[in-house]
């Protein structure tokens, strides 16, 4: 015979949590609570099924690294892409012009700049082979005889022409061109306006084999006030300091208090007004 | 069974018609809750990190399945018990084959994560240590009920049981973890 202390203690056992919990229907409740008053083993299961709770509830809830959110995202938009070439499929029904992605997907699209790239090199050997690298002191062969271009060629070429291009027309124009020749005016434009620095630098050593035209001593001093890429400041101020163009101390003292120009160049004007001086 | 504004389903149902844009809410709301619970289940948060993206992964890949009649929170959570229940599956795989030393090599990178998991599992506290040493099934009802916020009848829903079956079982769970948690 089982004493019914402990079988009620078993039957009660199942009842705690609810009691702990506080769903159990009031009789029951009751019925419980009577028990606990005498029954220590019943309070401490009680008393750990409350502590237990509490500690369930006080456990920190683990926290993602944002690299899941980063993940979660790279995952959507792959899937975004994927659904847009269903949208265009609709489109030769349309009569109406619409604009539609060659290259929907990112693959294309990586393959797009692979292709690109490989084209790329391609033609910058093929430029490299078939354009010719003479420098100053080889006034001979190819060049020599392939590039005069008229200034009005040439400037009109200087449109038109990629940046590596323009370098090239410059570099060959100026071997052959005498004092007074307009091409000067041409090259102090590209000095003056091409957008891009290197083709300025080209320029301006162009201009430098043709420094006996009074207009290139002009221009150069014009230009110094106009160029804002250190590189092509520091390679006029080094041109009017080798020159001896004293018209330019003006422009240099300006560049040399100029705040947005880099220190390196302020310095270097500084040191050119104490050479022209 | 709350039926508020802007709520889960109608995002969904969203989801649902190719604006996968209205996942980013629902990942918002629920990619904690879910790391939570599958951290819970497989003591390892980088393999958690994995399965929850499995688990929004499915959920667009699913998305036309998705009824908009059904509570979204009880159909992503069984998704992600079934994304938990691969898991698993492939690691008893996993196991069963240590036997062949061939396949061992073969797995080699999967049992180092796998013992990864077990270092991470030593980290966690008593609480943590007591909740791993009961049956998943077990751990699976009282994390639901205890760190998800699920009623008795979402567990009903979600094992297909009654609400009062999953009372019974929660509470028996409960019973068990406190032996555990008190034994020294």
């Amino acid at each position: 015979m089982k004493t019914p202390e402990l079988s009620a203690c078993h039957e009660l056992e199942a009842l705690l949590p609810a009691y702990v919990e506080r769903s159990l229907p009031a009789a029951e409740a009751d019925r419980v609570a009577a028990h606990l008053a005498a029954c220590p083993a019943c309070q401490l299961q009680v008393t750990q099924l409350r502590a237990l709770t509490d500690d369930l509830d006080a456990a920190m809830p683990e926290v993602p690294r944002t690299a899941l959110r980063a993940n979660f995202m790279a995952m959507l938009e792959q899937q975004k892409q994927l659904l847009t070439p269903d949208a265009p499929v609709a489109a030769p029904t349309q009569p109406v012009a619409k604009v539609v992605s060659m290259w929907p997907t990112a693959l294309a699209n990586n393959w797009m700049r692979v292709a690109a790239s490989i084209v790329l090199i391609a033609a910058g050997v093929l430029l490299g082979r078939n354009l010719s690298w003479n420098g100053r002191g080889a006034d001979n062969g190819v060049a020599a005889n392939s590039n005069k271009p008229a200034p009005v060629e040439l400037a009109q070429s200087m449109r038109q022409a990629s940046a590596s291009d323009r370098i090239q027309l410059v570099t060959n124009t100026s071997k052959q061109t005498e004092p007074g020749d307009p091409t000067v005016q041409v090259l102090l434009n590209t000095l003056n306006f091409d957008a891009n620095p290197n083709v300025r630098l080209a320029a301006c050593e162009a201009l430098y084999r043709l420094r006996e035209d009074p207009q290139v001593r002009e221009g150069l001093v014009h230009s110094l006030a106009i160029q804002t890429d250190p590189n092509v400041q520091i390679t006029l101020i080094d041109m009017v300091v080798a020159m001896r163009v004293r018209r330019a101390v003006p422009q240099l003292e300006k560049l040399s208090k100029r705040p947005d120009a880099l220190p390196v160049v302020r310095a270097q004007a500084e040191a050119g007004i104490g050479k022209l001086i | 069974m709350t039926s508020t504004s802007t709520s889960d389903e109608e995002l969904m149902a969203a989801v649902r018609a190719d604006d996968l844009d209205q996942l980013v809410p629902l990942f918002e709301r629920y990619h904690a809750p879910l790391f939570n619970y599958l951290t819970r289940l497989t003591n390892d948060r980088e393999t958690s990190e994995d399965l929850t993206q499995t688990v929004f992964e499915r959920i667009l890949k699913y998305r036309s399945s998705y009824q908009p009649s059904q509570p979204f929170k009880a159909w992503v959570y069984q998704m992600a018990r079934n994304v938990h229940a691969d898991h698993w599956q492939r690691q008893q795989k996993l196991r069963a084959a240590d036997a062949d030393v061939e396949d061992v090599e073969r797995t080699g990178a999967l049992r180092g994560a796998a013992f990864s998991q077990m270092r991470v599992a030593n980290h966690h506290d008593d609480l943590h240590e007591a909740l791993n040493l009961l049956p998943t099934p077990q751990r699976e009802i009282l994390v639901l009920n205890r760190f998800q916020g699920f009623g008795y009848e979402e567990i009903g829903q979600l094992l297909g049981c009654t609400a009062e079956a999953a009372r019974v079982k929660a509470h028996r769970a409960l019973q068990a973890l406190r032996k555990i948690y008190f034994a020294n």
